[in-house]
């Protein structure tokens, strides 16, 4: 049976976003710049949906 | 009765029967894919009191308006000294810099690196963070030297009646 990684390396990358995002948001919110907060937070809320449905979609996949 | 006292002990020589060694830690691509998800919610959850606070600032209830306070008497601070002081909140800490006759400069004096207080080094003329050797510009609080990317807060002072006061914290231009 062949595995199929690409899940992984989706939610991986997600992850990744995750930290890019909350970083940048933070700083943001430190240089009093409120608008690119809510956007970064935003970003990071819908990330987790994006997971959700990506694990969703590749853990039956066979390749 | 059941037959189950029939069979203590255990006809077997396990005495670790009640452990199920084999797969008790096995992580597979699925368990593992699960934590990644849950990584991803944790993430969503941990930016919402961040939104909450942004939301706040932009419909202007953080604009608050701070009572005046007396920060010391000029005649108490010589020329290129530097006293400390508490504003707006008794936990922000914030220094004050008589840099001329009439010229003040007053910061938060958190470190905008990792929060240590910085210092006003009168021989150098430089506001100092002792924690990684941040180093400030005393006319305007922005980083000259080490980790610290956002300048200091600055505080607006006036004086008044031979005496010192903050007035607000300025806003960073956008
Ligand atoms: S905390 Fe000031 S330089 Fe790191």
């Amino acid at each position: 049976m062949k595995r199929s990684y690409l899940g992984v390396i989706i939610l991986a990358a997600i992850l990744m976003m995750n930290i890019v995002f909350t970083q940048y948001m933070v700083h943001q919110y430190y240089y009093e710049n409120y608008v690119n907060v809510l956007i970064f937070g935003g970003l990071n809320i819908v990330l987790f949906p994006l997971a959700v449905f990506a694990y969703k979609k590749t853990i039956n996949m066979r390749a | 009765m059941s037959d189950k006292n029939n069979k203590i002990p255990f006809n077997e020589d396990n005495y670790t029967h009640n452990i199920e060694r084999n797969n008790e830690r096995k992580l597979d691509r699925r368990g593992f894919m699960k934590t990644l998800v849950g990584a991803a919610g944790v993430f969503a959850v941990s930016s919402l009191p961040w939104g909450a606070v942004a939301a706040k600032e932009l419909m202007g209830l953080g604009e608050k308006e701070y009572p005046h306070k007396k920060i010391t008497e000029v005649s108490k601070l010589p020329i290129g000294d530097a006293v400390e002081f508490k504003f707006p909140g008794d936990h922000d800490d914030a220094i004050l810099i008589r840099l001329s006759e009439n010229k003040y400069v007053a910061y938060q004096n958190a470190c905008t690196h990792l929060r240590c207080p910085v210092f006003w080094v009168k021989e150098q003329s430089e506001m100092i963070c002792p924690c990684h050797h941040g180093k400030f510009d005393v006319e305007t609080g922005s980083p000259t030297a080490g980790p610290p990317r956002r300048p200091l807060p600055e505080i607006q002072v006036k004086v008044e009646n031979g005496a010192i006061f903050a007035v607000r914290v300025k806003r960073y231009e956008a």
